[in-house]
């Protein structure tokens, strides 16, 4: 019964913070009164930012084609003038990728591990 | 229109769907980032940076909460994002200048200064910001906890150990 009044007892205080909070906050609202800009402000700002949303856009995909043109070139000079560095690498290539899924397959497991924790 | 055609409009890529929305929005939104902020600066930086971000991902809002809830979602992560960013000493001096400001305002208004404001300012944001979300806003806990990345019982225990905090800074304050 004790433990229950005294839960009651905490209950109420509770309540009367959340009014002073809820009065507080209401009366920041009233002391800050928000002026909405008109519609024309926020199309402006919209067309702008899906501008720049576009030229970003284009900005990433030229660099990712250079990017592409670049290595391929690489790869091929190396195909046509070095064949034999060209096997060397996917030798290589091949041996490495036992190790990579040996990693992937670790991180998975800590990670399932964190999330069962 | 109601909102709902706003959205799908906006889906498609139509300008002034995405401006309506965000028109009638923009008061909601920055209400919500000067009751977490208390800070009139950086609510307005907010609202514009959420605005931003919505536009970029409008794509993405899957209607599976409201829209004002949405724009809750994006603005509280950057708000926490921004803090993380900021030193905490900064953000201190910032909190209290905005402060000082805020009721030097209210007193040429001739209205008197509430103490909650300055007790609700001394939390923690990652406090502050679920107490204001469940008792002002009225989300549940499991809302507030997808709302900001973390775990429901982790939002209840912020809302309570929070509003003691309160209630015996208050009980400190009307001691005096």
């Amino acid at each position: 019964m004790k433990e229950y009044d005294s839960k009651n007892r905490v209950d109420d205080e509770d309540e009367l913070t959340v009014k002073q909070l809820l009065d507080g906050l209401e009366r920041l609202d009233q002391w800050h009164s928000v002026s909405t800009p008109n519609l024309q402000w926020f199309q402006q700002n919209v067309e702008a930012e899906k501008k720049r949303m576009r030229t970003k856009q284009k900005k990433d995909l030229l660099a990712f084609i250079t990017v592409a043109v670049f290595v391929l070139s690489v790869v091929m000079t190396v195909v046509y003038q070095q064949p034999v560095v060209f096997l060397y690498i996917q030798l290589v290539g091949v041996l490495l990728l036992p190790l990579a899924f040996k990693n992937l397959e670790r991180r998975s497991a800590v990670n399932g591990l964190k999330q069962t924790k | 229109m109601d909102e709902n055609d706003l959205i799908r409009k906006a889906k498609k890529g139509d300008t002034l769907a995405l401006s309506k929305l965000l028109q009638m929005n923009y008061s909601f939104l920055l209400k919500y980032l000067m009751k977490v902020t208390l800070h009139p600066q950086i609510a307005e930086d907010l609202t514009q940076e959420t605005m931003i971000k919505c536009i970029e991902k409008i794509q993405l809002y899957n209607g599976e909460s409201k829209f004002s809830s949405w724009l809750i979602t994006i603005a509280t992560n950057l708000f926490i994002d921004q803090q993380r960013r900021k030193k905490r000493e900064k953000t201190w001096f910032e909190q209290e200048q905005a402060l000082r400001k805020m009721k030097w305002n209210v007193a040429n208004r001739n209205e008197e200064w509430t103490d909650v404001l300055d007790v609700l300012a001394k939390l923690n944001e990652e406090i502050r910001m679920p107490i204001v979300l469940k008792h002002y806003y009225g989300y549940s806990y499991e809302e507030i906890g997808n709302m900001m990345g973390i775990a429901e019982g982790t939002v209840k225990s912020r809302v309570s150990n929070g509003l003691k905090r309160m209630r015996k800074e208050l009980a400190e304050l009307e001691g005096v």
